[in-house]
């Protein structure tokens, strides 16, 4: 028989979660860490095998601190790869929900809303991969009490899709791919200015 | 192989395969289908003149098509017999290999296959393993990148008698490399593709490795693994050579290897567990050690042989452990490969311990049995009085039961094991196994519940695997319910649905139906047959609406106590859960439904005896014959 403190051992309650069950067929051969765009484009601390490793062995703070849970996209290039067909994406959301459960913080600056030039229009919401938009009536200063896009910041990825067919620029992401600052590259790639020489 | 053609006793077949197997231990009768060489063997002498002149050059599969050969052939140069043979497939009839034969007139192309059928009294069965084929694996470029070979590739590249003469060259520019890659694991402990280890490929590429560092003390080599596994005795310390000589080692699966398209130089890319970083390293060349899996052919084999295929598709031994070279049918043994990927050490072992079994089965004029063979009665199987059955013959896994419509169905005592199913599946009840006839089970059932059989727990377990598995509970101290009560059977397909019906005639709290998984079953397939029962039971109680868990099917090995100590603490809990009266009630209700499938019983010989003694409930002994 499972006793309590078993069930409440972070290993258990991750495998407690559907995709989290074939955790323990990992042994380390590394194929997902280095089939990963993410460690090899963003990050070179991102490692999903290191992740699993440290559930196995219930280090549930250090999990929940590791950027892995937080930037994986879900876009499962390891999950064909993986020769214990271990679905690692379907795992590392099983930590991130129970990182969120328990209070943490995603370390993705997510999209923000305008709310004083949304329109509720629902482009976003229709694009985003992740579901994390949704529109909400809630009451705005100098508006009233309008619809507006709202985003859930657990689940959003940062990937800027919502701020690429905003109509009215009032979502997007607002840190290093901001769209002022997307536009600002496309003109300078398109109309580089002339060396200037005094 | 030259020392066995040697032998006078031995006698060596090459080009010749069994076509059917017939009859049972000590007689075998074995038909052989000789094929034709077009060469006759009585004259040739391995000259080799006849393939100098054929002009017809095809792929040499031994040398992994790496170099041609001709259609007048020998396999290898080192083959026994030496004899050679012509390839019909590619042989275009030009005949300059009879006039190259000349006065030996050994070639004879009306040679046709010839069938023979001879008496064997065992059989050994060595038709080793084949090798995965990365190329499916895309991820590796195996048969993209000319210079990804396999390790049998490298295996003749590196051979003396090779293609090469044993210098190693990249297939695309034929200079030597500089730089090589093993990679461990293609394919094998890989869920897509084969889940099995391969056992022998660590040491395997070690050695390839320290091979190539002999000759050229310069190379680099690196070999990528997963875990490096040096189980048996000295293989450690080779692998503390391989690395003291400077081989690398680096713990990792390539998820990619990649081209350079002017050099042709691969580059891998892996995670370097041991850094926890992605590295990508350029190679001249990449070795794949490809996984060993069963022979293409292998399924025809166990059907022509009887003998049945571990889920891996290899041939099923005895006993994992303590049987590891018989067959589940006797008389037939393996060794080698066949049985499993095993390296050069066990295969030996394995093939001296066939011999020296089979050896055993020819040495001797009788062959001793299982006492617990089943026995017709003749008088009773309906076969005899003239009506279609067989169910017997169907049941049987080592087809021991000779059925033929007319006459009452045969059983040929030294095929049979001893399982029980066509006692167990036999609707007439005109089969019994002997030492677990239907009386002495019935005894033990009305002995076990003759007092409170309310209370009672009466779990059926199969000899090899439950009991085992309660044997386990016991001598680890895993406490479980005191009102279990158990029977031993031989097998899960010997529980005779009239056990259980009499259990729950006489008011038993619970059964349980306990045999092997179905991979472990020690008779082949006797666990299906009692699985397939144990359903149609559970599917029969539940529609007579009987509380679920007071019946259970469990499936225990000997190996875990700790599951049927388990199963019988929830089986207890159901009853500690019913109030008496409701338990008395369900009883009551199931027990005419259960009278009457046991109408029929009392007529089966000895259970009529069996009954009268339990009912008087005195302590007479019955005779031997009273009650067989």
């Amino acid at each position: 028989m499972i006793h309590e403190t078993e069930l409440n051992r972070f290993s258990n309650q991750v495998r407690a979660i559907p995709d989290g069950e074939p955790l323990d067929m990992c042994y380390s051969c590394g194929t997902c860490t280095s089939k990963c765009m993410i460690q090899q484009k963003l990050d070179p601390e991102y490692n999903p095998r290191r992740l699993l490793h440290m559930v196995m062995l219930d280090m549930r703070e250090e999990a929940y601190n590791h950027p892995t849970i937080w930037l994986c996209s879900e876009c499962d290039i390891c999950y064909p790869a993986c020769p214990q067909k271990i679905h690692i994406s379907g795992v590392l959301m099983a930590v991130r929900s129970l990182a969120v459960q328990d209070g943490k913080r995603s370390l993705i600056e997510p999209a923000q809303v305008d709310e004083q030039t949304c329109v509720a229009c629902g482009l976003c919401v229709a694009v985003c991969p992740y579901d994390a938009i949704e529109l909400v009536n809630k009451k705005i200063p100098y508006r009233g009490l309008i619809n507006v896009a709202q985003v859930n910041s657990a689940k959003c990825m940062a990937c800027g899709l919502c701020g690429a067919v905003c109509r009215s620029t009032s979502i997007g992401i607002h840190a290093e791919f901001s769209n002022d600052k997307v536009v600002g590259d496309l003109w300078k790639w398109l109309n580089p200015l002339p060396e200037v020489t005094i | 192989m030259v020392d066995a053609a040697r032998q006078p006793k031995i006698d060596v077949r090459a080009f010749t395969e069994v076509e059917r197997v017939e009859g049972f231990v000590g007689n075998f009768k074995v038909t052989f289908r000789e094929k034709a060489k077009y060469v006759r063997a009585d004259r040739c002498n391995g000259c080799g003149d006849c393939a100098k002149v054929c002009p017809i050059e095809v792929p040499n599969y031994f040398e992994m098509n790496l170099a041609p050969r001709k259609a007048a052939y020998v396999p290898m140069s080192q083959s026994v017999p030496l004899i050679y043979s012509i390839d019909m497939d590619a042989c275009i009839h030009c005949y300059k290999c009879v006039e190259a034969c000349g006065p030996l007139e050994a070639i004879d192309f009306s040679q046709q296959d010839k069938l023979a059928t001879e008496d064997i009294g065992a059989i050994i069965v060595a038709t080793g393993f084949s090798h995965f084929d990365p190329s499916v694996m895309e991820e590796y470029g195996y048969g993209k990148f000319p210079n990804v070979i396999t390790s049998m590739e490298m295996e003749r590249l590196n051979n003396s008698a090779g293609p090469t003469n044993g210098n190693l060259v990249r297939p695309t520019d034929h200079k030597n490399p500089a730089k090589l890659a093993f990679i461990n694991c293609v394919g094998s402990r890989d869920k897509r593709y084969n889940e099995s280890c391969s056992n022998f490929c660590c040491m395997y590429s070690i050695k390839n490795a320290v091979l190539l560092k002999q000759v050229n003390p310069s190379l680099d080599i690196t070999i990528y693994y997963m875990d490096i596994r040096t189980p048996s005795k000295g293989y450690e310390e080779f692998y503390d050579r391989a690395r003291k000589m400077g081989i690398k080692f680096i713990q990792g699966r390539p998820s990619l290897i990649t081209e350079d398209q002017a050099t042709h130089n691969l580059t891998v890319h892996s995670e370097d567990v041991s850094l926890g970083k992605v590295i990508d390293h350029e190679y001249d060349m990449v070795m794949l050690n490809q996984a060993a899996i069963p022979q293409p052919d292998q399924g025809h084999v166990s059907s022509v042989l009887n003998v049945v295929q571990s889920p891996g598709g290899w041939f099923m031994e005895y006993h994992p452990k303590l049987r590891p070279m018989d067959s589940p049918t006797d008389g037939i043994f393996f060794a080698g490969a066949c049985q499993g990927p095993k390296d050069i050490p066990a295969s030996v072992a394995q093939g001296s311990a066939a011999a020296s079994r089979a050896g055993r089965i020819l040495h001797s004029d009788k062959w001793q049995i299982e006492p617990t063979v089943a026995v017709v009665w003749p008088d009773r199987c309906v076969s005899a009085q003239g009506r279609p059955c067989g169910i017997c013959a169907k049941a049987c896994p080592y087809g021991a039961i000779d059925y033929e419509q007319g006459r009452a169905a045969l059983v040929i005592s030294a095929k049979c094991h001893g399982c029980g199913a066509c006692v167990g599946e036999c609707p007439h009840d005109s089969i019994t196994q002997l030492h677990y006839t239907d009386a002495q089970l019935l005894a033990q059932v009305r002995a076990l519940l003759a007092t409170e059989p309310e209370k009672k727990i009466l779990a059926f377990r199969c000899h090899w695997c439950s009991y085992g598995g309660a044997d386990l509970a016991g001598t680890s101290h895993f406490e479980y319910s005191a009102n279990e009560r158990g029977i031993k059977v031989m097998c899960s397909a010997r529980m005779d649905s009239d056990f259980i019906y009499e259990a729950y005639r006489l008011g038993a709290g619970g059964v349980l139906y306990s045999g092997c998984h179905p991979q472990d079953c020690h008779y082949i397939t006797g666990q299906v047959i009692g699985a397939k029962r144990a359903q149609r039971l559970s599917a029969m109680f539940e529609r007579m609406q009987m509380t679920p868990g007071r019946f259970r099917v469990e499936w225990i090995s000997a190996a875990e106590g700790d599951k049927y100590a388990r199963v019988v603490n929830e089986m207890q809990a159901v009853l500690d859960s019913m109030s008496p009266e409701q338990l008395h009630n369900e009883i009551e209700r199931l027990r005419p439904e259960m009278t009457k499938r046991l109408n029929r019983f009392p007529n089966v010989p000895g259970v009529q005896v069996a009954m009268d003694f339990s009912d008087g409930l005195s302590t007479r002994m019955i005779s031997k014959e009273q009650l067989v």
